[in-house]
């Protein structure tokens, strides 16, 4: 009989381990990198298309991967990404980017003004 | 006279004239309250690095040699100071927002980093500004941490307002 009335307080005694087993992995993640801003969906397609083909981790292009790499910014921690977003800013304000040598033999790749106004709001704006 | 005479004689013509063509060197402040060392995030080793090896282009406190002001020294001189403290001016650091301080401190890393700078120009004649690797690791250590307390900084104002 005693024995019996063992199994009610084990399941509590389990129950209470189950409750401190690690989170699932992807809120581990977000935890863990609580500040990086998220890049919006409409920023990530034009970057995609329009910047990252020079600005990656694995770019053959040095100085633009020196300049600027999309992976590492959206790994960032939040002092560095909004560093890196202000001087997006600046170069969007100069309309240096992409460079114009680059765009004669790829007119395609051209941001246009809509674009530019997308990612503009989006490197000026405030972290939420 | 010889042709060799000729050719001195018309260099130190030339020497002494261009002593006479208008060059301003940047003018010199020793009074910053806006300085970046005494803001309180720099001290110690980092701040004597960056006094000793940024400030003559970097800050308000530029020391000029006795040959910064002979042409055509002069010009180059006067030429970096103006374009160095433009681009980045410590006497003047507490007027930056939080923007330009976290892309400035995002610059140096890099800069420094990547060994562009100090220029090779200056460190040729200003041995004391050679920095080594664990030198350039402890400013690129610096900035990024001071680029967090930046970041912070701003939004403890923002949630204040």
């Amino acid at each position: 009989m005693k024995k019996l009335a063992i199994l009610p307080i084990a399941a509590l005694i389990g129950l209470l381990f189950l409750q401190a087993n690690p989170k699932p992995e992807a809120d581990t993640v977000l935890a863990f990198h609580p500040e990086a801003p998220a890049l919006p969906a409409e920023v990530k397609a034009i970057v995609q298309q329009k910047c990252y083909g020079c600005h990656n981790a694995n770019s053959k292009n040095e100085k633009g991967k020196a300049k600027l790499d999309w992976d590492a910014l959206e790994a960032a921690k939040k002092s560095k990404a909004l560093a890196s977003m202000g001087k997006i800013k600046e170069t969007l304000e100069e309309g240096s980017m992409p460079p114009a040598k680059f765009l004669e033999s790829n007119p395609d790749k051209k941001l246009t003004a809509e674009e530019a106004a997308t990612l503009m709001q989006w490197s000026t704006g405030k972290k939420k | 006279m010889k042709p060799w005479q000729y050719l001195i004689g018309g260099l130190a013509v030339i020497g002494i004239a261009i002593q006479l063509i208008p060059n301003e060197l940047p003018v010199v402040e020793t009074n910053n309250p806006d300085d970046l060392i005494g803001s309180g995030v720099v001290e110690g080793e980092v701040a004597g690095i960056l006094k000793s090896a940024c400030y003559d282009c970097h800050s308000n406190e530029t020391k000029y040699p006795w040959y910064s002001y002979v042409a055509p020294v002069s010009w180059l001189v006067a030429k970096d100071i103006r374009e160095g403290r433009e681009e980045l001016n410590f006497s003047t650091w507490q007027q930056y927002d939080m923007m330009e301080k976290l892309e400035k401190l995002d610059d140096i890393a890099i800069e420094v980093g990547e060994g562009e700078m100090p220029m090779k120009i200056y460190t040729y004649i200003h041995s004391e500004a050679k920095l080594t690797d664990a030198q350039r690791q402890l400013i690129i250590t610096w900035t990024e941490a001071t680029m967090d307390v930046v970041a912070e900084e701003e939004e403890t104002e923002e949630s204040v307002e």
